[in-house]
């Protein structure tokens, strides 16, 4: 059986003596990071929501921080949904959202920190049972209308698999321009240490006849709402 | 494999493809769906080409250095807590895989699109150690439901028609047949969804492998690629040694043109980045994750000058898809789970000697490498291997005619270095045939142009006689000179 | 410049002899004086093409004896160009001299129509052709020398002609050299297409500036019982 030195040796082998001081170094950074004003962020918003449109998500717009449980609980009432998960904000406090839906009648799952594995299957069923599942996203790429989501005990990243329906907040703020610099915000560091997942759109499919159909194994729908903290 | 594949069987197969107007019209246009969604988003952002030259700018840099990277990837890896395991082979790796399943006690498999896995016909052996594998990918779900193999990296029930997906599903699921892309895709979805759920083992490829931060990037629409890595308690990921890239800063430029290439979208729906198991608490993930990192004459084709260039490849399936070759004969001929200019390319290295003849099934007329986002050299590749293939000590046994046909070639060759003679002889031949041709052109011929005429007409030689000078616009309506 | 040699090549000696006539004409009405390489017949293509290097070797220091490093070659073929111009660079001459001589041909030489444009900055060259015409480009011709302007900047510059467009024009007709008599029945399921979209088109003459892609759509008309002619492109350029 091979082990790293084996294949490593091999490798060296096949490259030969080909000299490495030729490799040019890629530079392949993306453009610097730059604070963005409020009117880029506006723009951004609308940019993110048009590209959003495009890969059949919904854009729900923006709001501030104060009315994001009351959109939700409506659109959760208003398309029939009995069961929602949710988990942990990041910035966005979601503790509200639960007790909006709560209010409108809809049995909320909160995924609290420490599932043991005992009830993992089970809590995966759960989550999976549910209409809807609503998180937040850790950053936005306007150039593409995708939501980066970073898994974590809190905020496990099934809640934007599993339900049939997917709401996903993020904060304004969290909204960069493309995709190289999402890469750059969410940083080494934290895509060494987390599952991450950037979700473009609903889940879809083009197997039949390369015809576009939604909703395959992950969600049906996706949700999104930008969130402007309350003081701007 | 009980029989083992022969190189010739793909005159056979690629001849009941040629005839298959059927599957002709599918392919021709499920590509053009697919151009029209590619032409959509080709310059979005950054321009197209920069993306291009900077993807593969990347890819040789790579290469240049892969052993080091190979090493700060597996480093990182077990940092994470992964069991990074080498196959030299596609044995070592497929062996590897079903030891473990049998060891974790693994009942049901649930998998994710991986042409890698086909390479080392994973799926016959798992079930043969009596584990139930599952393709969750629409396309695979499909043809595995049919019993084939896959007949396009990217779109692998390419060949079947929405009426031929609804028959399949009447007959499998005895449910009401409906040839409605939407309601078949729900179907699938319900039946793959309790199998998700229950399943104990799950296996995917891998797209890019980032050497900084011990990633492995997985690229999928459907989620079926989240699903297999998120549920069950065991995950396998397994990826051939040159799909490490060097920098988190790097991906940003493959996703894009993968994306684009690959299915006409700017970002596709899912780009999963794995590092290893869960954490204590965590809902997500699986408890255990193996990533398998295969060589199986990839390392060879490193030491190759010419074929090196074909490990730049990121499966994006864009040459098969203009490839008239591929359209007119089907996935399935090529009998290697890498059709396709692709798969013309690295099969003889990757699969073996029954795919020798595909280097040689190619016009060389470029549409691949005019296509290819990361600028390999198809064609180049391809008469390198016909040479490598030639001058091997044990060439390719080829078929009566087609042996006919090479051989006549090599002499015409070797008599074309005098010219005074092969001239001659052209002269001779011109007046032989003159019998038999009609307004130019001769119907029947002998060996070795007898395939010509199977069909079409042959030109009838006239070496000295040209048309007169300026008659090509009156010449229309009467014959051809 | 007032010199070029002019490099007919096999095909077109043996199946279309006219090529070569049509292209010096064009060449000397422009002021040239053409040199025709005559002891050279083949290029080696087809040999190396099939994985014969040692006899596309043979045939490439052969065709380089023949010629002139120091004056234009035009050749009328886009497969036969870019095997010289392009992969001369593949073959593993043996001597340091041979690869020179290599080198400082390769760049000389010029398929007809791109010569033409690119280097004599011509598109008129007072050529008169009646009929429907269709061009079919080359494969080689577009992909591995990039023109895919320059031959239909020429045929538009003739009086009289009336072009048309063949639905898919770029795809492969399906020769591909001896691709065509192992694989017979891809190459004439690829050609049977291509026959299709020719009818349709309502071309009266179909022309394309490769032998081979004059044979196989040539052979397909004739055997489909077509009334539609193949021409090279040198001989419309050609015709007054
Ligand atoms: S060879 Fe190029 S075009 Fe073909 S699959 Fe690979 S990357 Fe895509």
């Amino acid at each position: 059986m091979a082990d790293l030195s084996d294949i490593v040796a091999r490798v060296k082998d096949a490259l030969g003596s080909s000299a490495r001081g030729d490799l040019a170094e890629i530079d392949a950074n993306g453009a610097p990071l730059h604070a963005l004003s409020a009117n880029d962020r506006a723009e951004l918003a609308t940019q993110f929501g048009h590209e959003l449109k495009s890969v059949a998500g919904d854009y729900l717009g923006i709001c501030r921080a104060d009315e994001a449980a009351a959109r939700i609980a409506a659109l959760a009432a208003e398309t029939g949904v009995r069961t929602a998960a949710i988990g942990e904000g990041v910035a966005i406090d979601t503790g509200a959202i639960a007790t909006a839906l709560e209010t409108e009648g809809i049995s909320v799952l909160r995924t609290a920190p420490g599932v043991d594995a005992d009830n993992r299957t089970q809590t995966l069923r759960r989550v999976a049972d549910a209409d809807m599942g609503i998180a937040e996203a850790d950053c936005a790429i306007a150039s593409t209308g995708t939501l980066a989501v970073v898994s974590t005990v809190s905020r496990p990243s099934s809640l934007t698999l599993l339900p049939p329906s997917s709401v996903i907040l993020v904060n304004v703020d969290r909204l960069v321009r493309d995709i190289a610099a999402a890469v750059a915000t969410l940083g080494a560091n934290e895509i060494a240490n987390h599952r991450v997942t950037l979700i473009t759109g609903p889940s879809r499919t083009a197997d039949i006849e390369k015809r576009i159909v939604l909703g395959v194994h992950g969600p049906k729908s996706l949700h999104v709402l930008i969130v402007w903290p309350r003081d701007e | 494999m009980a029989v083992s594949p022969k190189a010739t069987d793909f005159f056979a197969a690629s001849e009941a493809g040629a005839a298959d107007h059927e599957l002709q019209r599918k392919l021709e246009s499920a590509s053009a769906r697919h151009l029209e969604h590619f032409a959509e988003v080709r310059d979005e952002f950054t321009p197209y080409e920069n993306e291009r030259a900077t993807a593969r700018a990347i890819k040789e840099n790579a290469l240049g250095r892969l052993d080091e990277l190979i090493v700060e990837l597996t480093e990182k890896l077990t940092d994470h807590d992964c069991k990074v395991f080498f196959a030299a082979s596609a044995d070592e790796a497929r062996e590897y895989i079903v030891k473990l399943a049998t060891q974790c006690g693994a009942r049901h498999v649930v998998k994710g699109k991986s042409m890698t896995t086909e390479e080392i016909a994973l799926n016959p052996a798992l079930e043969r150690a009596g584990i139930e594998v599952l393709e969750t990918d629409l396309g695979e779900y499909i043809v595995q439901l049919r019993g084939e193999p896959p007949s396009h990296i990217i779109t692998p029930a390419i060949h079947l028609s929405k009426e031929d997906i609804g028959e399949l599903f009447h007959e499998k699921f005895r449910v009401s047949y409906t040839p409605e892309p939407e309601k078949l895709t729900a179907e699938a979805r319900t039946r793959l969804r309790e199998s998700f759920l229950r399943a104990d083992f799950g296996i995917t490829g891998v797209n890019f492998a980032i050497a900084e931060t011990g990633t492995l990037v997985v690229v999928e629409n459907e989620g079926n690629g989240r699903m297999s890595s998120t549920i069950p308690e065991v995950f396998v990921a397994l990826m051939g040694i040159e799909k490490v890239i060097p920098k988190l800063s790097d991906l940003p430029h493959f996703l894009e043109i993968l994306a684009r290439t690959a299915t006409g979208q700017k970002l596709t729906t899912y780009t999963n980045f794995l590092r290893g198991p869960r954490a204590d608490g965590d809902l997500d993930g699986p408890r255990e994750m193996h990533v398998v990192i295969i060589d199986n004459g990839r390392s060879a084709m490193l030491s190759d000058p010419v074929l090196r260039e074909s490990l730049m490849c990121i499966r994006c399936g864009a040459c098969l898809n203009v490839c008239p070759v591929y359209r007119h004969i089907g996935g399935h001929a090529y009998r290697s789970p890498y059709p396709g200019p692709i798969g013309s390319i690295v099969s003889p290295s990757l699969i073996g000697s029954s795919t020798a003849y595909l280097p040689f099934a190619s016009t060389l007329c470029g549409a691949c490498k005019d296509v290819c986002p990361v600028h390999i050299d198809i064609p180049r590749i391809l008469l390198h291997l016909r040479w490598k293939e030639t001058s091997s000590p044990a060439p390719p046994p080829w078929p009566h005619d087609a042996h006919r046909a090479r051989a006549g070639a090599r002499m015409f060759a070797r008599l074309a270095r005098y010219p005074r003679i092969i001239r001659f002889l052209g002269h001779i031949a011109a007046v032989l045939v003159k019998p038999f041709a009609e307004n130019g052109w001769i119907g029947s011929m002998p060996p070795p142009f007898a395939n010509w005429t199977k069909v079409r007409d042959f030109p009838a030689p006239r070496p000295g006689h040209p048309r007169p000078a300026n008659s090509a616009g009156k010449s229309i309506r009467n014959g051809r000179s | 410049m007032n010199e070029v040699q002019l490099f007919s090549t096999c095909l077109a000696e043996e199946f279309f002899p006219e090529v070569e006539r049509a292209s010096a004409t064009i060449l000397q009405r422009l002021g040239l004086k053409v040199r025709l390489l005559k002891s050279a017949f083949c290029c080696g293509q087809v040999a190396f093409n099939e994985g014969f290097r040692s006899e596309a070797l043979d045939l490439a220091r052969r065709f380089m004896a023949a010629c002139d490093p120091a004056m234009p070659i035009i050749v009328p073929s886009g497969s036969c160009t870019s095997m010289i111009r392009i992969f001369y660079a593949d073959l593993p001459f043996e001597d340091a001299e041979l690869t020179a001589k290599a080198a400082a041909i390769r760049p000389q030489v010029y398929e007809l129509s791109q010569f033409l444009v690119r280097v004599m900055k011509v598109k008129r060259l007072g050529a008169r052709f009646e009929g429907a015409v269709a061009y079919h480009p080359s494969c080689h011709l577009m992909r591995e020398l990039n023109a895919r302007e320059e031959p239909m900047a020429l045929l538009s510059g003739v009086e009289g002609i009336r072009l048309v467009e063949v639905r898919d024009r770029e795809e492969c007709c399906g020769f591909g050299g001896l691709f065509s008599v192992k694989f017979p029945h891809i190459s004439g399921a690829m050609l049977s297409d291509k026959i299709d979209r020719i009818r349709q088109s309502g071309a009266q003459v179909v022309v394309s500036n490769d032998c081979g892609c004059l044979m196989q759509i040539g052979g397909g008309l004739s055997r489909a019982g077509a009334d539609i002619k193949v021409r090279h492109l040198a001989e419309i350029l050609a015709a007054r």
